[in-house]
């Protein structure tokens, strides 16, 4: 990224080959439509060339998986016509970003831990990360108590999160 | 489950993203100062970012034309503001011409140079895509409009060229091919007595040069410069009176850069 910042095409083209179908790859999951993640993908990138700055450090496809996220709720946002504060804020983040996890992460890996779970606490992990619905909207569409629904989500993290650890140390 | 195991769940929450705005901040604004909370925080976010990668699209997975397209247009966008310094226009005019007039130009020059990045910025990405779709009407509008004009259909076999270059403009393209410069605009007609004007900055010049008048056509008008393209700058169209000016007399309705 340093290189970026110094306007290295090359450089912007290597981390473009490498992050690309990431960012492609979530922009369509939460947006269901080939246009709509193809116009996204673009924009992150072009956004990452104009202000490479915005990356401040810590692990890069972490922090551009959260770019293309909150721009797919942005989309979305605009789709649904909701009210601005509806949607979740984006808090930043308290502390760097564990290293463990995001060592040696690739879509089959985290497909794979994710698909370990139970499915009740899958389910409510990836409507709320992809669909950018709140808890209570989860709760309300899965029919299921909100405490239960939270008590769900942070089971369903944690239990990923160790999943993650696990494969990465073995 | 005690008081603070709830606090947990919503730690839990604010990692995934799923809080609404104003819990948001409460929760964050407690797990700085608890630091069970925020080891939470530290430990869940982690997770909850490494879910984007389960999104990720293996190689087979993405259309492979689709896939170049893309970074065709990401890499032309990025190439066209990455020649930074963007050779910025020294627009003047001859000697003998007022000052009032230069002063008259230099904000849109200015802004020529900074629409280039702004139109990297990310409120003002205008979508490559909406501007792909655009040049495909009006494309198609000239190829329904030249079947029995042989200029035309040459013009518009060169616009339409692999190696043609484009770049987008308000109200269609400027591009070069074959070492041409030609304009392909929708533009309106003007009152009687007044044209458009093209003009060109050659690279290093010092002063604009006057090129082509033309009046609209209906639908897509598409006219070729006299001057070649190797060697020039920017490019810009006026609305002048009839017969062209030999200085611009009214605001651009653009003034692109080549680069």
């Amino acid at each position: 990224m340093e290189r970026v910042c110094e306007r290295d095409v090359a450089a912007f083209e290597a981390i473009y080959d490498s992050y690309h179908r990431l960012v492609h790859g979530i922009a369509l999951k939460m947006l269901q439509d080939t246009m709509a993640a193809e116009d996204l993908t673009q924009t992150v990138f072009l956004k990452l060339w104009s202000t490479p700055s915005a990356f401040a450090g810590g692990n890069f496809g972490a922090w551009i998986s959260r770019v293309a996220r909150n721009r797919a709720l942005d989309v979305l946002r605009s789709r649904a016509l909701r009210a601005e504060g509806e949607l979740p804020l984006d808090v930043p983040l308290l502390e760097a970003l564990d290293e463990t996890v995001f060592a040696t992460l690739d879509g089959e890996h985290v497909r794979s831990a994710l698909a370990s779970l139970p499915d009740d606490q899958r389910r409510p992990i990836e409507l709320g990360f992809f669909g950018g619905v709140t808890h209570e909207e989860i709760a309300r569409r899965t029919a299921t108590p909100l405490g239960t629904v939270k008590t769900r989500i942070r089971a369903g993290l944690r239990k990923l999160r160790s999943s993650l650890e696990t494969r990465v140390v073995s | 489950m005690n008081a603070h195991d709830e606090v947990l769940e919503s730690v839990a929450l604010l990692a995934l993203g799923t809080l609404p705005e104003n819990e948001a901040r409460s929760v964050a604004e407690h797990a700085r100062t608890c630091p069970e909370c925020r080891a939470e925080y530290a430990a869940l976010r982690a997770a909850a970012d490494a879910l984007g990668y389960s999104a990720e699209l293996a190689p087979g997975e993405l259309d492979q034309v689709s896939a170049a397209r893309l970074k065709a247009n990401v890499m032309r966008a990025v190439r066209a503001g990455q020649s930074s310094p963007i050779p910025r226009p020294d627009f003047a005019f001859p000697a003998r011409t007022p000052a009032r007039r230069v002063a008259l130009w230099l904000p849109y020059l200015a802004a020529a140079v900074a629409l280039v990045f702004a139109a990297l910025s990310w409120a003002n990405v205008a979508s490559l895509r909406s501007e792909n779709d655009r040049w495909a009407r009006q494309v198609a509008e000239l190829r329904s409009s030249v079947q029995s004009d042989a200029v035309l259909q040459e013009r518009l076999a060169a616009i339409t060229a692999p190696a043609s270059q484009h770049y987008p403009v308000p109200a269609g393209e400027v591009v070069t091919s074959g070492g041409r410069v030609y304009l392909a605009l929708k533009v309106g007609a003007l009152a009687p007595g007044k044209v458009y004007q093209a003009w060109t900055l050659r690279t290093g010049a010092h002063a604009v040069t006057p090129s082509l008048t033309f009046a609209s056509e209906p639908g897509v008008t598409l006219v070729e410069l006299p001057e070649p393209a190797s060697g020039l700058a920017a490019v810009a169209v006026s609305v002048e009176p009839a017969g062209g000016s030999k200085l611009p007399t009214s605001k651009p309705a653009f003034i692109r850069t080549l680069s």
